[in-house]
């Protein structure tokens, strides 16, 4: 499965998806990335890391899982490392902007959780 | 001179099950023409974007007659472009036209949809298009 969490601490979880989120990739893993991302924590880092193509089905799932968290109060913020063909995505679509996108994991999480 | 290759085609339904072998195809006539892999990453976005719109936006027509997809690779050593072409009996939708969804400055006005466009319109070099036979005809060109 393309997804995997980790509690971190008891105000924050890390997401971690990885593989292609095209139209299939994003469907296999959508339900559980909703349920995993309305975390009662409130503070949620979303790694991408490992994902290897990001279609625009995929750049929807990870906003409406952000704007349910912050509708809720939370945070959801990205951590990209250098995955430069999802950095290229995010920006040219101006996800960034909407979404707080991170190149180090120690940024990301206080990020989320300040 | 300009050369082009004999192109390579492939049929597939308007279904979310065949995406990953329409990839596949393009991946493997990309590889055998000699298409960089940048510019293939660029065309397997357009693809997975064009699909994505036939299949949830085609309407019943788009259902019943298949996807054809073909891709052309020409040009001298610099300066070589690929095509690729998709042809669909959905209901005719020219992207060149279409009204781009204005961005959002914050999660809480963010809405759904429109981002399609604009992954197609980004990763490609040129687009043309043209409604044919009852089929949309779009080609999208990437050069390197």
């Amino acid at each position: 499965m393309p997804i995997a969490y980790q509690d971190i601490r008891a105000n924050f979880r890390l997401i971690k998806l990885s593989g292609r989120l095209d139209i299939p990739g994003t469907g296999e893993i959508e339900g559980m990335f909703a349920a995993l991302a309305a975390t009662d924590s409130h503070r949620v880092v979303v790694d991408l890391t490992e994902v290897s193509f990001l279609a625009s089905i995929g750049i929807r799932s990870i906003i409406s899982n952000a704007k349910a968290q912050h509708q809720r109060g939370g945070k959801m913020v990205l951590f990209v490392g250098d995955n430069a063909s999802v950095i290229k995505t995010l920006e040219m679509t101006g996800i960034d902007s909407l979404v707080p996108i991170f190149k180090d994991m120690a940024e990301a999480e206080q990020a989320a959780t300040s | 001179m300009l050369v082009v290759a004999k192109p390579s085609e492939m049929a597939v339904q308007a279904s979310e099950d065949e995406v990953r072998a329409a990839s596949a195809w393009l991946e493997t006539a990309c590889e055998e023409a000699g298409v960089p892999a940048d510019q293939v990453f660029r065309l397997d976005l357009c693809l997975n974007e064009v699909l994505a719109n036939i299949i949830y936006h085609g309407g019943p027509s788009a259902r019943t007659a298949p996807v054809l997809l073909s891709l052309c690779v020409g040009g001298e050593t610099k300066g070589r472009q690929a095509r690729l072409s998709v042809s669909d009996a959905g209901m005719a939708f020219n992207p060149l036209t279409a009204p781009v969804a204005k961005q959002a400055t914050s999660l809480a006005d963010v809405m759904p949809g429109g981002l399609g466009l604009t992954m197609i319109s980004c990763n490609s070099d040129r687009l043309e298009y043209a409604f044919l036979d009852g089929r949309n005809q779009l080609s999208v060109f990437v050069e390197w």
